[in-house]
């Protein structure tokens, strides 16, 4: 059964033993829900393993007037108890309740979801760039912050170096909407992901997840939507045509779905997702 | 590295691999063979057991964060002399299980549910079952026996209560 009794295994007690174990080598495991199929992958577990659940404030959720801070430690369950019912963050409420499945849920954490760098089909990535999230990453030097986006690009290069801390997020948010297809309902990775957001100016973020190797922001359908009278699209139908005319991704392939149809799906969740903005309170 | 912890009510010390999945040693340490290896990657439910009254998959679950955890298992949810867990019980009155397994998973997993969510709604146990994986597609007999066991509980409790007014 053991696959090596020399294992290096520390419960960091602090995030300055846990970034120290980093830095000498170690793999941050978190809920264990993607690190523990490496084998199934063809991949060695880690010879040295240093694991974040005995630090308190990283599975906290702190929600204040204009912000909120989340641990990179809460799960995805917690995270949709935690922020049910909070208008402007449906998206991410969404993410967090239709990923995976609730045993998993329970088990998952937002932090191993945004540090998982080959996965692709991660919810919660799109739900928080559309958000406009920001990280927090511990470091020798002291905490860094930098934008979600440059987090999800650079993440190879700065995990190397730092652990993931914190999420932040601004509380200017009217609605968000966060459609995701998967193949069957129950427990399937989704083929593509729209995450969108709309602030009071009715500025709208959109993000998409799981049709390219890392989420991203669709700026092109963006500055479309802000073009349109009232900056925004008129109907879901319009918003739809928008998607088509700016699709400007390139699809990954793999074994649950090619490419092109990731493409080709893209134009109905974002019309799902602007009639689900449409439906939220705040936009009522 | 040595990890401790409870397994059905008892203490376990597990001295090897911190990073073996739970389900390895309960079925080839302790021989609990109710909870079933199948996919192992979470997918497929039938290797869920409680950690701390939380139904999680085993196959995801290194032993070493199992430290001063409570492990329940199937074989720990009613004992051999004890009655059956009333979810256990309704299932083989319903003649719910085909089989047998995805079952040690299920009853795993809408054990705790039912005990967190007395008043689901038929989607509720469906979207509660999402992770719990059946070859055998006896859905909808699980959903029903699930809806009215949760019922009878339901009508217990307002008799119970009733009696005391």
């Amino acid at each position: 059964m053991a696959q090596s009794m020399e294992r290096s295994f520390i419960a960091a007690g602090s995030i300055e033993e846990a970034v120290a174990s980093r830095m000498v080598g170690a793999v941050v495991l978190a809920g264990g829900t993607w690190l523990m199929r490496d084998p199934l992958r063809g991949v060695e577990l880690p010879e040295a393993v240093v694991t974040l659940h005995r630090i308190p404030f990283l599975s906290e959720v702190i929600i204040d007037a204009d912000h909120m801070v989340i641990g990179a430690g809460v799960t995805h369950e917690a995270l949709g108890k935690a922020l049910r019912g909070i208008a402007g963050f449906e998206a991410l409420v969404g993410a967090a309740e239709g990923a995976a499945n609730p045993g998993i849920r329970r088990v998952a954490t937002i932090g191993g979801n945004l540090c998982s760098i080959d996965f692709a089909e991660a919810d919660l990535a799109p739900a928080l760039l559309a958000c406009g999230a920001a990280v927090e990453l511990e470091t020798t030097s002291g905490a860094k912050r930098i934008d979600i986006a440059d987090f999800l690009n650079d993440r190879r290069a700065l995990l190397e170096q730092a652990i993931l801390t914190k999420i932040l997020l601004r509380r200017d948010l009217i609605a968000s909407a966060h459609i995701r297809l998967p193949l069957r309902k129950a427990g399937d990775y989704p083929v593509a992901i729209v995450s969108m957001a709309l602030d009071a100016d009715k500025c709208c973020r959109i993000a998409v997840g799981s049709v390219e190797p890392v989420a991203r922001r669709w700026t092109a359908l963006e500055q479309a939507f802000a073009g349109e009278p009232g900056g925004f699209p008129r109907d879901a139908e319009r918003a739809a045509a928008l998607a088509a005319e700016h699709n400007d991704f390139q699809g990954r392939d793999g074994t649950e779905a090619e490419g092109w149809y990731r493409l080709q799906v893209l134009p109905v969740l974002v019309k799902r997702g602007v009639a689900a903005l449409r439906a939220t309170e705040g936009l009522a | 590295m040595t990890v401790t912890f409870r397994l059905n009510g008892e203490d376990y010390r597990f001295r090897d691999d911190p990073m073996t999945p739970l389900v390895d040693i309960l079925r080839q340490e302790r021989f609990l063979t109710g909870t079933k290896a199948v996919c192992r990657e979470g997918f497929c439910g039938a290797c869920t057991v409680h950690v701390d009254a939380e139904a999680v998959p085993s196959c995801l679950k290194p032993v070493g964060l199992l430290e001063g955890c409570e492990v329940v298992t199937i074989e720990g949810l009613s004992a051999g002399h004890q009655a059956l867990h009333p979810l256990q019980a309704a299932f083989e009155a319903a003649d719910a299980v085909q089989c047998g397994m995805c079952f040690p998973g299920m009853v795993m997993s809408l054990s705790a549910f039912m005990r967190d969510n007395p008043d689901a709604s038929r989607a509720d146990i469906k979207a509660a079952m999402v992770g719990n994986i059946c070859r055998c597609t006896g859905y909808e007999r699980i959903v029903d026996t699930v809806a009215d066991c949760l019922a009878q509980q339901l009508h217990t409790a307002k008799v119970a209560g009733g009696a005391g007014v």
